[in-house]
């Protein structure tokens, strides 16, 4: 089946789209190559106006600056006029429009100048005296760690050859919890500290440890970033092809000798899936070989089995979304949909790789780890790509089950679909619970992400948000299967077979829920967030045995009284479904309310 | 620039053809034959219109239209939040309130706590020894220490020590830097002496606003040139979908010619960028964000003009691109994949050559154009119109019989 489809592939492109392809190819890879060597592209360029006399010396600082543009002093419309009636001296005085581009103009002009000044210092002879502050950063977990500063320990040496000074990585955490790690600057990076930047990596990873003030910064790995986001783009292209194959095949029928054929539906589409997920893989162990040349080192093997399990999800969202989807116009949509919200979700929680542990919830952040050089345990490694395996199998499993005639050739509308696929799985009662079990990746998947949207909101307002999120994707997950099972006339529409039901769909989905247990693996339950969204599950909370039983045994029948009232709902259509899981969903937020405050 | 004219003015020529009823009837319009795609002409309306229109009645079937805004609007946010969110972390001003306690000891400590208490959001305590001061740090009692110790070439190395926790790592380490750097200018000035740069005063420091700069080089390109890529993409979809289910072949036994055809999904696709482009700078000026400010209405009108004509020019290129692509490669793999491979080495291309079309509309909108921002926008507008020529032409003379 691979073999064929690969064989198909080739086939369909004729010649004329093969060079089309490679010289498009060719012009994307050597445009990147040349913004690299170009460095990069300014999207500022002279953005704004400083009105500067040429013979004044703020004249040179302006015209090397990229935003700034010098105009003549006359000129009207500057942001930014400098009156510098002595050009001999080192001074002049600045006025500046009253508008925020003014304001913006300003700020762009002064460290202009500073990086002028910089440079005029970089050229002194007397270095010392030029740079008279060298600065090294120590970045101290303090609940473990103390730091022993009674001797001169930084001794004489230039910061630049700080080697003793930065952090002394290596015995790091020797000083644990006595005082006598002195000497030697017994600091070090802790558990999630920065990484030591030694050698040719230095350079390309920010956040520079030691150095003069203006060159130290913040522990933000933006070049690691961007070379994980590297690892993102090849998956675009694969799943714009694999998605035109999946419905090529539902256009005019050409699926129907498919079907027929000897082969299980499984085999048809691991068949299909086979090679795109190959050249995914393939892919990405090119671009981990690049990366690991360009930055010498890191970017082994670990980048790879990291982003491995995000292809799976970009091909069975994309595969779900061919299935579902109506015409190309609309599989473009759904493609273009898929990438941008996983591409959020692997992104935005890896910019805040080095700070926070919530950043483990995306696989970026193993590879941004990687890069840097940094371990990362198995536990650490299961917690970030679980989600992902298990959502690609159940996206999987999905859109198997509506591979069949009677969805595969008809036009219906993408909700409709959705719910013919749930109702595909349904054949006895109890599936309704595995439904629910297996829609927990995606709840997970959706709280994490809104755990990492909210974090950046106050305490208190992001934990009700957060609540009001848990509450409604939660009463969701457990409620669609239900109404799919209704709505597709599995089972009877009564009030019995309604409790019955809900009561299942909340059992299965609070037996899955306990598979969080894994956040504490992480310690995620060490942030005040993290609790809010774990207590209610009865992970971390540490209240003794009566306590813990308590709060194992109240989610449980919380999941089966809102899953039922909106299960009842679910027997009379849409309308009186959404109504009763707004019921559900009510009671949630009400609960984990209660239960956060009481907690906390 | 007359195909362009047209298309960023489209929804307001078709009424007004309606209206006036069908004065740009061509001439040698095919006659209607009703049940058909065409029947539109017995309005005495354009087939062209009649297939723009079908094009646009399927984007909105399919709700595809609202999802394109959506996730321009899902590109955007999460780009703000992005920058927004960093660029609060980075900012000392913005966690107003919150000020880092810093331990300071060692030499010269006396100049440090005083330049780390002119600093914004940072308090000095001062030490009497370094190990008294990393006691401090560790029992938590303050938020950072530094630690100062002279060296025997006259310089004063800082150890500075911050908590490597959360977020506020990323506060301490700026803000600390802040007033290193104050340090730093008040150790040179004592050392000016044995110096023989002269550096320039600083101007004074501003209270602007840091994504400022961001919402006009990233935001305004990106929601202008989003719809730009989206209607090229629609148009490779539309064509080579027609081809694949063999529709095309039910459309030209109407009494459309293919370039009829052709044309009216041009237009369809190019016309929405413009719209697009305008809601999105209607909704960035009623945000607080003016679109090509200063100098006046009229300068004003002629930035927002420009800032339109640019996105449809690029989008009656892209479109056209896409629309010979289709064609040629009827497979809509191949077709796709040649078709955002190329069009993004031809924006990488564009962004390397001296009138970057990013640059071009950042300037435009933030109102600092000069005479190249206009000419490129003239010129991208004739290439447009040379492009949906050229299709036009090689559609009549190769496309498929």
């Amino acid at each position: 089946m691979a073999r064929w489809e690969v064989s198909r592939t080739t086939g369909t492109v004729d010649r004329r789209t093969a060079v089309l392809g490679a010289v498009a190819l060719l012009l994307t890879l050597g445009v990147v190559a040349g913004g690299l060597l170009a460095g990069g592209v300014a999207l500022d360029e002279d953005i704004y106006a400083v009105a500067v006399s040429p013979d004044s010396p703020y004249h040179e600082p302006v015209a090397q600056s990229t935003p700034l543009e010098p105009v003549p002093v006359g000129a009207p419309g500057a942001d930014v006029y400098v009156d510098d009636r002595d050009p001999s001296d080192r001074e002049a005085s600045v006025s500046v429009a009253d508008t925020p581009k003014g304001e913006a103009a300003l700020a762009a002009f002064r460290s202009a100048v500073e990086r002028h000044n910089g440079r005029l210092l970089a050229a002194e002879a007397n270095q010392s005296a030029a740079f008279p502050v060298g600065v090294t950063l120590s970045y101290v977990e303090r609940a473990s760690e103390r730091v022993g500063a009674s001797d001169g320990a930084v001794g004489a040496g230039a910061a630049g050859d700080a080697g003793g000074g930065a952090g002394g990585s290596g015995d790091a955490d020797t000083g644990a919890g006595g005082g006598d790690a002195a000497g030697g600057g017994g600091s070090g990076d802790g558990a999630l500290g920065v990484p030591d930047f030694g050698g040719a990596a230095g350079p390309l990873f920010g956040g520079q440890p030691t150095g003069s003030p203006a060159e130290i910064a913040p522990p933000f790995p933006f070049s690691s970033l961007v070379l994980a986001f590297a690892f993102l783009v090849p998956m675009n292209f694969v799943i714009q092809a694999y998605g035109s194959t999946i419905l090529n095949e539902r256009i005019n029928r050409r699926g129907e000798l498919l079907l027929v054929a000897p082969l299980s539906k499984t085999d048809i589409v691991a068949g299909k899936t086979l090679p795109y997920a190959g050249v995914a893989l393939a892919a990405t162990a090119v671009i981990a070989a690049g990366v690991s040349v360009a930055s010498g080192g890191g970017g082994g093997p670990l980048s790879v089995a990291a982003v491995f399990p995000i292809a799976l999800v970009f091909l069975a969202a994309t595969f779900v979304g061919a299935m579902f989807a109506r015409s190309f116009k609309e599989l473009t949509f759904v493609t273009v949909t898929v990438s941008v919200a996983l591409t959020t979700y692997a992104f935005v929680p890896a910019i805040f790789a080095t700070v926070t542990p919530v950043a483990l919830i995306s696989p970026l952040t193993l590879v941004v780890r990687d890069l840097q050089g940094e371990a990362v345990s198995i536990g650490e490694y299961l917690f970030s790509t679980g989600p992902f395996y298990l959502v690609a199998g159940t996206l999987f499993a999905l859109g198997i089950g509506v591979y069949r005639e009677e969805d595969m050739f008809t036009q219906r509308a993408v909700p409709l679909k959705f719910l013919d696929a749930l109702a595909v799985r349904l054949h006895r009662p109890s599936d309704v619970a595995l439904l629910a079990a297996l829609s927990l990746p995606f709840v997970f998947v959706a709280e994490l992400l809104a755990l990492a949207l909210l974090f950046a909101l106050p305490q208190g307002a992001a934990i009700v948000g957060l609540l009001v999120v848990v509450a409604v994707v939660e009463e969701f997950a457990k409620g669609v299967a239900v109404f799919a099972g209704f709505h597709g006339s599995r089972f009877e529409a009564d009030l019995p077979t309604a409790l019955k039901l809900g009561a299942l769909s909340g059992a299965g989905f609070f037996v899955a829920e306990k598979a969080t247990g894994v956040v504490q693996i992480v310690g995620l339950g060490s942030l005040p967030l993290g609790e809010a969204a774990f207590a209610t599950s009865g992970v971390g909370a540490d209240i003794g045995v009566l306590g813990g039983l308590a709060l194992l045994a109240l989610p449980l029948v919380l999941h089966v009284v809102t899953a039922a009232v909106a299960a009842v709902g679910a027997t009379r259509g849409i309308r009186s479904w959404l109504l009763t899981l707004a019921v559900a969903m009510a009671i949630h937020f009400a609960y984990d309310l209660t239960v956060v405050s009481a907690l906390g | 620039m007359g195909d362009d004219a047209r298309a960023e003015g489209g929804d307001r020529d078709r009424r007004v053809d309606t209206d006036g009823g069908g004065a740009g009837v061509p001439a040698d319009a095919p006659n209607p034959v009703p049940g058909t795609v065409a029947a539109g002409d017995r309005t005495g309306r354009d087939p062209r219109w009649t297939i723009a229109k079908r094009e646009l009645a399927s984007l909105r079937a399919e709700k595809t239209i609202v999802l394109a805004l959506l996730i321009q609007l899902f590109v955007a946010a999460f780009s703000s939040f992005l920058v927004v969110g960093l660029v609060s972390l980075y900012d000392p001003g913005s966690a107003a309130g919150y000020s880092v306690e810093t331990a300071v000891a060692g030499d010269d400590a006396g100049d440090l706590a005083r330049a780390v208490d002119r600093t914004d959001g940072m308090d000095a305590r001062l030490f009497g020894s370094r190990q008294a001061a990393a006691d401090a740090f560790a029992d938590g009692r303050v938020d950072a220490a530094m630690l100062a110790t002279g060296t025997t070439q006259g310089r004063v190395e800082v150890r500075v020590l911050v908590p490597d926790s959360n977020v506020a790592t990323t506060l301490v380490v700026v803000r600390a830097r802040e007033a290193l750097r104050a340090f730093e200018r008040l150790e040179r000035d004592q050392r000016s002496a044995s110096l023989t740069a002269e550096t320039l005063a600083l101007p004074p420091s501003a209270g602007a606003s840091p994504y400022f700069g961001f919402t006009y080089t990233v935001l305004v390109p990106l929601l202008l040139f989003l719809p730009v890529f989206i209607a090229g993409s629609v148009t490779v979809d539309s064509l080579t979908e027609e081809l694949e289910r063999g529709t095309l072949e039910l459309l030209r036994v109407a009494p459309v010619t293919m370039t009829d055809i052709v044309e009216g999904k041009l237009l369809a696709a190019a016309g929405l960028a413009p719209v697009q482009a305008a809601l999105w700078l209607g909704l960035l000026s009623v945000n607080g964000t003016a679109i090509a400010p200063g100098g006046g209405p009229l300068a004003t009108a002629v930035g927002v003009l420009a800032l339109l004509g640019l996105t449809a020019g690029l989008a009656a290129l892209v479109t056209a691109l896409g629309a010979a692509l289709a064609l040629t490669a009827p497979d809509r793999r191949a077709a796709q994949t040649v078709y955002s491979l190329g069009v993004l080495g031809l924006f990488g291309l564009a962004a390397l050559s001296p009138v970057n079309p990013a640059n071009v509309a950042a300037r435009l909108a933030v109102g600092n154009p000069d005479a190249t921002s206009f000419l490129a926008v003239g010129v991208v507008v004739v290439l447009g119109a040379v492009a949906v020529a050229a299709a036009r032409v090689g559609v009549a003379r190769y496309g498929p019989a």
